[in-house]
């Protein structure tokens, strides 16, 4: 999951690397105890890059500073997200900006480390100049990793070689031992005694490796509202996604792929689904409470009219989904819409005769799932 | 070359065969066709799932069958060290549908797969398909008829709903490889578009795609720098995906234009594909040159 710039700190800082001191604020009323040593700079917390040019990174120089520009940033919107909190740290003076970051080479199999000892906000810029940012792709071993760094910081200034040459042999070790797919430092100051620290911090998580990395558990747990989707993904074993709040379609669906096609098909002809759902019907092993969770989630949606369920399973017997999806609308009693159902696997006649006793008809043909799902949207519609 | 190349007479071993999911689709893939040799467990008081030999170790199980192939169906953690060991004792194609494989161990993983000049399909797939022959994973019947159709996917779902209609219009598959969801996996779009050129049953390619990642641009690189001369069609998910979100593979994550739909549309589309916008458009498309084709 794409980290919030003060939780990329934190973990940074856990991890023993040099931060500029910081604490996260979600009220412009907060008590002026909590604020590290001024001046500060103010920053929003979104997960979405461009934050500088949309004017969510500012300067303070007094407390009435800090209050207005947190004032102006809680609760704008930057690429569709809301500003929920804001990083107020100290502000760091007469510093030299680099550029550091490290993703990985799905097709080389590699760490891709790049490098630019003049980064800041114009580092899109600076990509455009040949041979002002460096990159190499090494192995992910340790050994391998030092001795490409020393390469990368090679021919730069004594100053700047040693520091960006200690960054990226640290952040390389983070990069690793964290199970991060992106680590990008940008700004990474470098001060005028040749100590540095990270000005920003862009960390991605691989959300796979939570059992292993407890400090990503313990963040999706205390943060459950940041994120959203680790956090359900983490307890709840499956994917579910609002992609529109408007929605009047609630999806109960599994798979990625079918489940996203299934999205973009209904936008294209007009229709709103509300959300977007890989259940996994291959972990219920006759459980109904994931599926409990998910119907609590879509009725929770205002504007949803009707339910549509849409399972390819190659192995899930229907039969037994449908019961458990019986059992779980009745335990979400208030979640009266009505259902359309479009099943295809094993034992789908055993499913239709389960369904049929509730009133819900089973399609095998999504187009005509769909047809039926228009209807309903009609009769919701006063005349 | 990455090889995907399996027929009826390949042994194939099931590396986790006593757990429930090793047990099922271990009957199901014979009860297709799969010649299962041999399966693969720690387990020491189990001798046998239903008539198939369990040894405690994949050295064991190859020296004792001579298989070739493995069906790995073993927990997330376990799935590194398991393909490893696969690799160590001679396996030279493994496929491992396991979700949720760590992305760091499947960095190492290609890295050693890679070395050792072993074909590795997966994570997080369904598996592979010869139609009405072989499969090694669970891709399902309802899906799968013979014909002249290549058919790779990153996704499981979306490619089980393509086949299926592409069944119902009467047009089969030669090899289903799906290669998964995961950002970083063992064989890759591009990496077999020399398999399928070469494959005399593939008269035309489907990929089924999702947005996220980079592998269908490579493999529209890929179709020009081997002047790929067979039919290509595409269907790609996420169109309409919002940024910076995971959907639901781990793989599905656009970042600014990287990623996204129309970075991958164009692409394809200068290399010659055919880019459908939806599964009936794919499926009308596909019908239409196989109806006239000679």
């Amino acid at each position: 999951m794409f980290l919030l710039e003060h939780d990329g700190k934190s973990l940074l800082a856990r991890c023993g690397l040099p931060v500029a001191a910081g604490v996260l604020l979600d009220t412009a009323d907060f008590d002026p105890s909590l604020l590290p040593t001024g001046p500060w700079m103010v920053k929003a917390q979104v997960a979405a890059g461009g934050r500088g040019k949309a004017g969510l990174v500012r300067a303070a120089d007094d407390l009435a500073a800090v209050r207005r520009c947190m004032a102006d940033m809680l609760g704008a919107t930057h690429r569709s997200m809301i500003v929920r909190s804001c990083r107020v740290e100290t502000r760091v003076a007469q510093a030299h900006e680099a550029y550091l970051s490290f993703t990985l080479d799905a097709q080389a199999a590699a760490v891709r480390v790049m490098l630019a000892a003049d980064g800041g906000v114009d580092i899109e810029a600076q990509a455009q100049v040949a041979g002002a940012v460096r990159s190499l792709v090494l192995a992910p071993e340790a050994d391998a990793l030092d001795a490409g760094i020393a390469r990368l910081v090679d021919g730069l200034s004594p100053r700047l070689s040693a520091a960006l040459g200690d960054a990226a042999r640290r952040l390389a070790r983070v990069f690793v031992d964290e199970d991060l797919t992106l680590l990008e430092i940008n700004p990474l100051f470098v001060l005028v005694d040749g100590t540095w620290l990270a000005g920003d911090a862009r960390i991605v998580t691989d959300d796979n490796a939570s059992y292993r990395q407890a400090g990503l558990r313990a963040l999706i747990d205390d943060r459950a509202v940041a994120y959203p989707e680790a956090w359900r993904k983490e307890h709840h074993g499956c994917d579910y996604v609002v992609v529109d709040p408007q929605g009047d379609i609630g999806l109960l669906t599994t798979g990625a792929g079918l489940s996203m096609m299934l999205i973009d098909e209904m936008r294209a002809a007009g229709l709103r689904p509300h959300n977007f759902l890989d259940v996994r019907t291959g972990g219920l092993r006759g459980d109904p409470t994931r599926l409990v969770d998910v119907l609590r989630w879509i009725s929770e949606g205002p504007r949803v009219k009707v339910l549509l369920v849409n399972i390819f399973a190659g192995i899930t017997d229907l039969g037994e989904f449908s019961n458990l999806l019986l059992e779980a609308l009745s335990r979400v009693p208030q979640f009266k819409v009505p259902v359309v159902a479009r099943l295809v696997g094993t034992r789908v006649d055993a499913a239709r005769t389960v369904l049929a006793a509730r009133g819900i008809a089973l399609h095998t043909s999504l187009d005509e799932a769909l047809a039926q799902v228009r209807v309903h949207l009609a009769e919701g519609v006063p005349a | 070359m990455i090889d995907p190349g399996v027929d009826r007479n390949t042994p194939v071993l099931v590396q986790g065969i006593t757990g429930r999911a090793g047990r099922m689709h271990a009957r199901r893939m014979r009860d297709y066709g799969t010649r299962i040799v041999a399966g693969v467990s720690p387990r020491a008081e189990v001798a046998d799932v239903d008539g198939v030999p369990v040894y405690a170790t994949c050295a064991e199980a190859v020296a004792a069958t001579g298989a070739t192939a493995s069906v790995l169906l073993v927990g997330a953690a376990q799935l590194a060290d398991a393909v490893a060991e696969a690799v160590a004792a001679g396996i030279r194609l493994v496929v491992t549908p396991t979700e949720g494989m760590p992305v760091h161990d499947a960095l190492r993983t290609r890295r050693l797969v890679q070395a050792a000049g072993v074909t590795w399909i997966g994570a997080s797939t369904p598996g592979m398909a010869v139609a009405g022959e072989v499969k090694l994973g669970f891709l399902p019947e309802a899906s799968l008829l013979p014909g002249p159709l290549g058919l790779m996917s990153k996704s499981g779902t979306l490619s089980y709903e393509s086949g299926y209609r592409l069944t119902a219009a009467g047009v089969g598959t030669s090899v289903w490889i799906g290669v998964g969801g995961d950002p970083v996996k063992g064989t890759r779009f591009a990496e077999l578009v020399p398999f399928y050129a070469a494959h005399a049953g593939t008269e035309a390619l489907l990929i089924v795609g999702e947005i996220g990642g980079s592998e269908e641009e490579e493999f529209a690189q890929a179709l020009i720098e081997h002047a790929f001369a067979k039919p290509v069609f595409a269907l790609i998910a996420g169109r309409s995906s919002p940024e910076g979100i995971t959907m639901g593979h781990a793989g599905a994550l656009v970042h600014g234009r990287h990623g996204s739909y129309a970075a991958k549309a164009e692409a394809l589309e200068r290399a010659g594909v055919t880019v459908c916008g939806s599964l009936d458009e794919m499926t009308r498309a596909v019908s239409a040159w196989h109806a006239a084709r000679a």
